[in-house]
């Protein structure tokens, strides 16, 4: 069996996501699904479901940076009800550029709970997180 | 505009709800402490407009919510560089927990911007 016949569309993974304050900039947005294809991992979508055109491209950051430590400030705890980091989940969305080059944005995670995926789009006080991090593409 | 004149540690009240109080003055920087319900987002506008400009940079089209290939040459280096990546990573994403994940310690409902 060849590896492209592995590959089956059909365990293309799908979650919807609350976010009720929106994406910044896109903040009447707040329904989302959460999309997963497995020739497409680590990678996954923030795609809105139905009426508008438009999908965020996100990436799990600590499979590429183990030492990101994103800060929940209490009042975002108790937002999205995160009890304990294992309630959350962080994703941070990338930036494909025309030239080949992809950058991610360290500065403004989308933090969601995983038990309510309820979500948020936190802004980092953290100086050393980027707003466009570079991902090193071969 | 509205413009008020305030002394240090005096507040302003806006729809009921959202406090904005003066900490401090040191020189031409003023500490501002704001509270408000956590349902209101509060940002320092240069960072909130960098994250929204980013946002918008980051937007994909996606027709009739289909998720597109992540084919073409940006998609495909993305892809490429995979390997340094643990081998099944979409039950990462599912089931870990990022182990790293740390509660600030600010006080609660109470926000110094």
């Amino acid at each position: 069996m060849s590896s492209v016949a592995e590959i089956d569309i059909t365990k293309t993974l799908q979650v919807q996501v609350q976010l009720p304050l929106g994406l910044l900039g896109f903040e009447r947005i707040k329904t989302y699904s959460l999309v997963t294809k497995p020739d497409q991992e680590p990678f996954l979508w923030l795609a809105v479901p139905e009426g508008e055109d438009l999908a965020f491209l996100m990436v799990p950051p600590n499979l590429m940076l183990p030492d990101y430590a994103p800060e929940l400030s209490d009042e975002d705890a108790d937002f999205l009800e995160i009890r304990n980091p294992n309630d959350a989940l962080v994703l941070n969305i990338v930036t494909l550029k025309s030239d080949g080059s992809a950058t991610v944005n360290l500065k403004g995670p989308v933090v969601i709970n995983r038990h309510t995926m309820i979500g948020k789009q936190l802004v980092l006080s953290q100086q050393d997180c980027a707003i466009k991090h570079p991902i090193r593409t071969s | 505009m509205l413009i008020l004149s305030r002394k240090t540690g005096e507040s302003v009240i806006i729809d009921g709800r959202i406090v904005v109080k003066i900490i401090r003055t040191d020189g031409d920087t003023v500490r501002v402490g704001i509270e408000a319900p956590s349902s209101i987002p509060v940002h320092r506008q240069e960072v909130y407009e960098e994250i929204q400009r980013a946002n918008r940079e980051a937007a994909t089209r996606a027709p009739h919510g289909q998720i597109p290939p992540l084919l073409g040459p940006q998609g495909k280096s993305l892809l490429a560089s995979k390997p340094s990546l643990p081998s099944k990573p979409s039950d990462a994403i599912l089931s870990a927990a990022p182990s790293d994940f740390s509660p600030a310690a600010n006080q609660k409902h109470s926000r110094t911007v």
